[in-house]
């Protein structure tokens, strides 16, 4: 690897870009977009670590993208105090449902660092459970992504709800402040986005160090062949469970660093579409590489950006063919495209002509 | 009929009445009545209408729809109803007139022919919203005799609820016109009711044991009031023959209602049952089949729903009315084709492409389904209905308030005939043979000489087709939506994990399971909570049975 290129990547959106906006240069809106960018980046690292490396896939990551951001969102609405709209001690949505008193549950999200640990420990916790169960009975392939799929729409059913106190349809929103910062100065939104990119970068040190290591040569074994891995001695269930957990926490420090940045979470960012969708950044970047995911989360969400605001109602056409054409024709994602790219299939591409036609076309 | 001039003087010495009134109301005075409405004062009547609406005359029926309505005029003194009001050439309105009482008749002039009257020549019978709210439950009750058995419904509930004694030779005369039998036993359940109470102790007995028999769950709250003391600790009922009688009645009809709700809980879970087996067998055929989960099985069910749309608004255009719920039997082979063909299409494709890569495959189907979503809501907006066939519309009426729909009926019908043509293709046809062959060992199959290839296609064929023809069903009890597919797919794939590969047993007695335990928890827990316990209960049995309740004989691959 070059060394000189996570510095380089690190110049740039670590320290160039926010210097840019603090100039004025770069607007805050962008820089929030990217921000975002950076956070689903991190739950596609995550994606990647179960799917690309592990080969197991699961289909509820967005669903632990939320718990990560519903915990940092109650935790900072509870923070609203009588700033509301109703002046009220309880977030808005609980005076419209007319409850009287904070659900207890509410309690521990008053301090930052409970909200923060509970964040990513409630969501592995789950996958610790869930996953143990799972892998356990040695579910595998397709059942695992359809016994995940119905989790994400049952837990989406439920925080859909008005009594479970998770603020129903219209999720949690209308943040004032996050550890004192106000939410709407710029200068918090690029500490912010300065948090994501460098937790971003962080994660994805950590799941090379990972990869790196022995654990991630077994990781890999297990998706090349499972059952000579379990004739060895190892014992499978027990890295498929581990990696399960680290992919719900690296998926809810996503959802974390989202939150405060975009000011709302709804269920509709965890139904069962959200997860497949974060399934598909990591193969339009490149499965079982680890910036492959983080580019994929990245351009598909531009894409999204871009096609939604000048092509309304091309987007779900868009994402079709997107995870049809990657699945047929670039089954190694973006990665997968360049590395098999070398000079005689460029040639094939773009075949060398003669300076003539070149000219001939200019003249036109 | 011409105006008879006896009447005005009638209607004079009502009036002289009136200013005497005499309070006695026990009997109606049909004179004195139309007198108070006739003076044309408010109070009077208001008067008037209370006292025929507390006898429940029908008389009075075409007068008390006028009034109501605010067609009820005065012609030299003589009541008399419009019918539709014309303009004239000099900006007159003129209507026909009709007699308001005893019965609603055109009134004709001397040459035979509707007496028209111009509005000017009349005065309006005054009312106003009060007398209005007043004559709305007579009217209601009145309608006891309306040729719509939907309103004689509603009307026999109301005077059963409101009506007093004096309700009841009325009723009784509406249980002889009675031709339909279960407004007949509501008559009966009605008059059981008001005859609760009768002074006579003896016909109090009778109308209890007759509310017993008669099966009807909506009168227990009813007959526990007329036993159980009120604030002021007073029993409405004294007599303690009639009381035990009452409480007999209470019981059996509490066992009654608790064997029909066992029976429509049953139903209603054999009906999501069913419906569930219906989305999952050709899920559940081609993923035995190719080890790949069709994510866009459900959205195949759309292409079904909405060729069986187009087909119903051609045959609007091309069938007469009368033979217009034909498009239904007509478009099911419709639905099938197409689902299957578009199957076809997208096997040869794609997911031909993808076999040994069922998550991959995952993916590329979950991405058909997107499209194919967008595509539908392109084409055809958010919203659209298939009409109900007549034949299908209504319901078994098991006793007065548990009614089995005929759509409900029909779909457990047709899952059990698919199935049933499912198994016997599987074991009686060659092909059936060669796909079974296919499915346990594919490379044994090849040496064989059986064209895997083909038979997967074939099996991609069916199993979408039959996501065409759950479509065509599911226009019965819902919309056709481009999402309607999300709505069961998650459970059909649920119903395919738990039944185990490519059993189609596994997959019945998989949708019956879960269809039936998700009603029988509804009461207890909201359906939501209900589908995350499912999900919970197919967590743990998995641990049990990893591989489905029938797992597939032979080696782990």
């Amino acid at each position: 690897m070059n060394y000189y290129r996570p510095i380089i990547v690190f110049l740039i959106f670590g320290i160039a870009a926010p210097v840019l906006n603090a100039m004025g240069l770069l607007s805050d809106t962008t820089l929030n977009l990217w921000g975002r960018y950076f956070c689903f980046a991190i739950a596609a690292l995550g994606i990647d670590l179960i799917w690309g490396y592990t080969g197991i896939l699961s289909l509820c990551q967005a669903f632990f993208f939320c718990l990560g951001g519903y915990a940092i969102g109650m935790h900072m609405l509870l923070k609203t105090g009588t700033q509301g709209v109703y002046g009220s001690a309880l977030p808005d949505f609980m005076v419209w449902n007319r409850v009287e008193q904070l659900p207890i549950f509410w309690e521990p999200f008053h301090t930052f660092t409970f909200a923060f640990m509970l964040a990513l420990m409630i969501p592995a916790i789950i996958a610790l459970i869930f996953g143990f169960l799972a892998f356990r009975s040695r579910l595998q392939g397709v059942y695992f992504a359809i016994i995940t799929q119905a989790l994400a729409l049952g837990v989406w059913l439920i925080f859909l709800r008005n009594e479970t106190m998770l603020g129903g349809t219209n999720g949690l929103t209308d943040f004032k402040t996050l550890l004192g910062f106000e939410l709407a100065d710029s200068a918090s939104k690029r500490g912010l986005y300065i948090v994501a990119f460098v937790t971003l970068f962080a994660s994805y040190f950590l799941c090379r160090f990972m990869v790196k290591s022995k654990l991630g040569r077994v990781l890999i074994a297990v998706r090349d062949s499972e059952h000579r891995l379990r004739f060895i001695g190892y014992r499978v269930a027990s890295y498929k469970v581990f990696v399960f957990v680290m992919a719900s926490m690296l998926g809810a420090l996503g959802g974390l660093l989202y939150v405060p940045q975009t000011g709302i979470i709804t269920p509709g960012r965890m139904d069962v579409q959200a997860s497949i969708e974060m399934v598909i950044w990591v193969a339009v970047g490149g499965r079982g590489t680890l910036i492959g995911p983080i580019i994929g989360a990245v351009l598909v969400n531009l894409l999204y950006s871009f096609l939604t605001g000048a092509f309304p109602g091309t987007w779900l056409y868009f994402l079709g063919f997107l995870f049809i054409g990657v699945v047929l024709f670039f089954p190694d994602g973006l990665i997968g495209l360049r590395s098999k790219m070398d000079i005689n299939s460029l040639k094939r591409f773009f075949p060398v002509r003669t300076s003539a036609p070149v000219a001939a076309e200019s003249q036109d | 009929m011409k105006i008879k001039r006896h009447n005005f003087l009638r209607s004079v010495c009502a009036l002289a009445l009136i200013l005497g009134a005499s309070p006695i109301q026990a009997q109606i005075d049909h004179q004195l009545q139309l007198g108070r409405i006739v003076s044309n004062n408010r109070d009077s009547i208001t008067t008037a209408v209370r006292v025929i609406s507390d006898e429940k005359d029908v008389v009075y029926y075409a007068l008390m729809v006028a009034l109501f309505n605010g067609e009820l005029y005065l012609k030299n003194n003589e009541l008399v109803i419009i019918g539709d009001m014309q303009e004239d050439d000099y900006g007159d309105t003129l209507a026909p007139l009709y007699t308001a009482y005893p019965k609603r008749h055109p009134i004709l002039n001397d040459e035979g022919k509707p007496l028209i009257a111009s509005l000017i020549d009349l005065e309006e019978i005054d009312s106003n919203r009060r007398i209005r709210a007043l004559i709305q439950p007579y009217l209601t009750q009145m309608e006891i005799f309306h040729p719509d058995p939907g309103k004689r419904r509603v009307a026999v509930e109301t005077l059963g609820n409101r009506g007093g004694l004096g309700a009841v030779p009325m009723l009784r005369d509406a249980l002889e016109k009675e031709t339909d039998s279960s407004i007949q036993s509501l008559i009966r359940v009605a008059l059981g009711k008001l005859e609760l109470t009768h002074p006579d102790p003896e016909v109090r007995l009778n109308a209890a044991r007759s509310l017993g028999e008669l099966n009807n769950t909506f009168v227990l709250s009813f007959l526990r009031a007329r036993i159980e003391p009120d604030a002021n600790g007073n029993i409405a009922e004294s007599d303690p023959a009639v009381q035990s009688e009452i409480r007999d009645a209470i019981q059996w009809l509490e066992t009654f209602n608790q064997i029909m709700v066992a029976i429509q809980t049953a139903f209603v879970g054999l009906s999501l049952g069913s419906i569930l087996i219906l989305v999952a067998l050709g899920l559940a055929v081609i993923y035995g089949q190719i080890g790949i989960i069709n994510m866009a099985h459900g959205e195949f069910m759309m292409v079904g729903a909405y060729f069986t749309f187009i087909v119903q608004n051609i045959c609007m255009i091309v069938l007469p009315a009368a033979y217009i719920d034909l498009f239904f039997p007509l478009s099911l082979p419709i639905a099938f084709l197409t689902a299957g063909s578009m199957g076809l299409l997208v096997e040869s494709l794609i997911i031909r492409r993808l076999y040994n890569r069922p998550l991959e495959s995952l993916l590329a189907t979950w991405g058909i389904s997107l499209i194919l979503v967008q595509l539908a809501r392109t084409i055809f907006g958010d919203l659209t209905a298939v009409k109900l066939p007549q034949i299908l519309s209504g319901g078994f009426e098991l006793a007065p308030q548990v009614l089995l729909p005929y759509n409900r009926i029909f779909i457990i019908c047709l899952t059990a005939v698919i199935l049933i043509g499912l198994v016997a293709f599987f074991f009686k046809t060659r092909f059936g043979v060669q796909l079974r062959a296919v499915t346990q060992n594919r490379g044994m199959s090849a040496c064989m000489g059986i064209p895997t290839r083909r038979v997967d296609a074939i099996a991609f064929f069916i199993g979408t087709g039959i996501a065409g023809i759950a479509g065509w069903a599911m226009t019965l009890i819902g919309n056709v939506v481009p999402n309607m597919g999300q709505t069961y797919i998650v459970d059909a794939f649920l119903v395919v994990v738990v039944g185990g590969v490519g059993k189609i047993l596994g997959t019945i007695v998989a949708g019956l399971g879960i269809g039936v335990s998700n009603k029988v928890i509804e009461p207890f827990a909201e359906a939501v909570y209900a589908k995350v316990l499912i999900l919970g209960l197919i967590i743990l049995f998995l641990q049990l049975r990893p591989t489905g309740i029938f797992p597939a004989k032979g080696r782990d691959e």
